[in-house]
């Protein structure tokens, strides 16, 4: 039996009248991965989420959950896949067991398996204590969670969730973080999200869609050094100023350095430098040189982390520069 | 086998989204005023006009004015069933289920009718006063074919209604389109007769007047059980477009 990517996308393509929205993304997510899909406002992120969910039909290009064609095969794709849209719609009138009963029917649960679905997601997403209330009396955090249920409740393999935590406030974030944790061990999963440390946070695979395209794709980490260049962070015990001005010199010196910058004082004399470098160069002995040239007692070098968020801003601007072109 | 389960899984789809409809109405204040101001004008109507002493045992005044407070009853009944969905959002969760457009119009479909059906229940005590206290008794007869010229007439409303509630994300512009809609249907007779052949008789064939009259006598015409289940059908056709094209913008 041949072995389907959770998740594939070819080619898609998306227009709104002239607005060209998707052009052309492609990916595939394995069985197993959570991935967050990261984008400004208008980046193209929700329409190819709903685009996956099968609420919006692409103009061009294949989109499969589970190795079903999302078009040609709608109702299997939507039995495999569990869709939280974005400010998470629920009727506000209705009882959360009773729409999750609706939704259960929707899916064509037969009763005994929906009483136990219902039973195992209510558990699942702490709702017990609110079972039986109108969903429009329930706060942001119970609403998302009782949307996030009725995504779980015909236990698809894939798990699609649009902006999970907007809205929230921190304590119901930290919840509903959690919550999706403990369900990221056993479904794959494609998040969008605007909140950069969650993504990083949640994450194994990071995907940055700007003005319609995917421009980035990758682990953090892999994305930090494909799109930052090399550094490190230097920490250094530099008695006066100048020997500070002759380190900077000698590290500014190095092949393969770009800038340097002091970043604080610490006690004692304690030093920190941003040495910054082209990407690739490795200029670590050239710092331990420079430090015994200098007669500075070096503590660490730290090749420099690059944030998802130097990354996400890095992708945009070379986009923005690329759309200016 | 797999269309039987096909059908069968359409079915409950349907079936899910009617009662969910169902319950929608009966749980906010609107569904209650609307069937209690019906039922009040209704019974106001039997009470002065047909079970007024020396009357003759007909229900016809009755029919006659329950078929004209359809029109904004069954425009307000039907204008929230789309369009609340689309305003909402809650559209993108059932439009991703395993439902198709089909099923989701006729489960709402159901669901409104169902809810009309409600509404009229209650007037069947009238002809069962008017047994009880008319002598000679009524002729059940156009009493039942009354009763079927408004489900029908209430039908193509309903129908109407829905199709406009899918094309559009506001309730109150739905209500309104269904209403003039409607109100083209009720007066095409009587703006064709300005008109030459074969406009005319084309509009007196539209006109829901010129199909009710055999009804209000007691006597089921199929061209007209046949006109109204078509223009129900073409109706739910149109609006199952309305719901896919939605999906394409």
């Amino acid at each position: 039996m041949p072995m389907h990517a959770a998740v594939r996308v070819e080619d898609v393509h998306k227009w709104y009248g002239s607005l060209h929205a998707v052009r052309g993304v492609s990916f595939e997510l394995p069985k197993a991965q959570v991935a967050g899909l990261l984008g400004h406002n208008g980046a193209g992120k929700s329409t190819l989420i709903r685009m996956i969910a099968g609420f919006l039909t692409p103009d061009h290009g294949v989109i499969e959950i589970d190795g079903v064609d999302v078009e040609t095969d709608r109702r299997s794709a939507a039995a495999r896949i569990g869709y939280l849209p974005e400010s998470t719609p629920l009727y506000p009138e209705a009882r959360v067991e009773d729409y999750l009963h609706f939704r259960g029917r929707l899916f064509g649960m037969p009763w005994s398996a929906r009483g136990g679905g219902v039973s195992r997601v209510v558990e699942q997403c702490w709702l017990k204590d609110v079972r039986k209330r109108r969903i429009g009396e329930l706060s942001k955090g119970y609403r998302q969670r009782v949307g996030l249920a009725a995504a779980l409740l015909h236990d698809p393999p894939v798990l699609v969730l649009d902006e999970p935590t907007s809205g929230l406030d921190p304590t119901q974030v930290r919840e509903m973080r959690g919550l999706i944790r403990g369900l990221a061990s056993e479904r794959t999963m494609l998040i969008s999200s605007h909140v950069l440390p969650e993504v990083e946070m949640l994450c194994d695979r990071v995907m940055i869609v700007a003005s319609g395209k995917l421009r980035a794709d990758g682990a953090v980490a892999d994305l930090a050094s494909r799109f930052t260049p090399g550094g490190l962070e230097v920490e250094a015990l530099v008695h006066d100023e100048h020997a500070a001005g002759r380190f900077v010199g000698a590290l500014g010196a190095i092949a393969g350095v770009t800038r340097v910058d002091q970043r604080a004082v610490g006690p004692g004399g304690w030093r920190r430098y941003a040495v910054h470098a082209a990407a690739g160069v490795d200029v670590r002995e050239g710092v331990a040189r420079a430090a015994q040239g200098a007669c500075v007692t070096l503590r660490e070098i730290a090749p420099t982390r690059a944030t998802l968020e130097a990354v996400f801003v890095r992708v945009l601007e070379e986009s923005a520069a690329e759309g200016t072109a | 086998m797999k269309t039987g389960n096909s059908i069968s899984r359409a079915w409950s789809g349907a079936w899910a989204v009617a009662r969910r409809e169902l319950s929608a109405y009966f749980r906010q204040p609107a569904g209650w005023i609307i069937v209690a101001l019906y039922l009040l004008l209704c019974g106001a109507v039997f009470s002065v006009m047909v079970l007024a002493p020396a009357r003759p045992a007909t229900m016809r005044p009755f029919f006659d004015v329950a078929g004209w407070l359809l029109l904004p009853v069954v425009p307000a009944v039907a204008m929230r069933l789309f369009a609340e969905e689309y305003r909402t959002g809650t559209i993108e969760p059932l439009a991703t289920s395993p439902a198709s457009s089909l099923t989701l119009v006729l489960g709402k479909y159901a669901g409104g009718a169902i809810f009309l059906a409600c509404m009229f229940a209650p007037t069947l005590v009238y002809p069962a006063l008017l047994t009880v206290y008319s002598d000679p008794a009524p002729d059940l007869g156009p009493i039942a074919t009354g009763y079927l010229s408004l489900a029908l007439v209430a039908g193509l409303y309903l129908a109407v209604g829905i199709a406009a509630s899918a094309g559009t994300s506001n309730a109150t512009l739905a209500f309104m389109t269904t209403l003039f809609v409607v109100l083209g249907f009720l007066l095409a007779g009587w703006l064709g007769r300005s008109l030459d052949d074969p406009w005319r008789s084309m509009l007196y064939r539209l006109s829901i007047p010129s199909r009710t009259g055999d009804f209000a006598k007691g006597i089921i015409d199929t061209s007209h059980v046949v006109f109204f289940g078509g223009a129900i059908a073409w109706c739910l056709a149109l609006t199952v477009g309305i719901v896919q094209w939605r999906r394409w913008r």
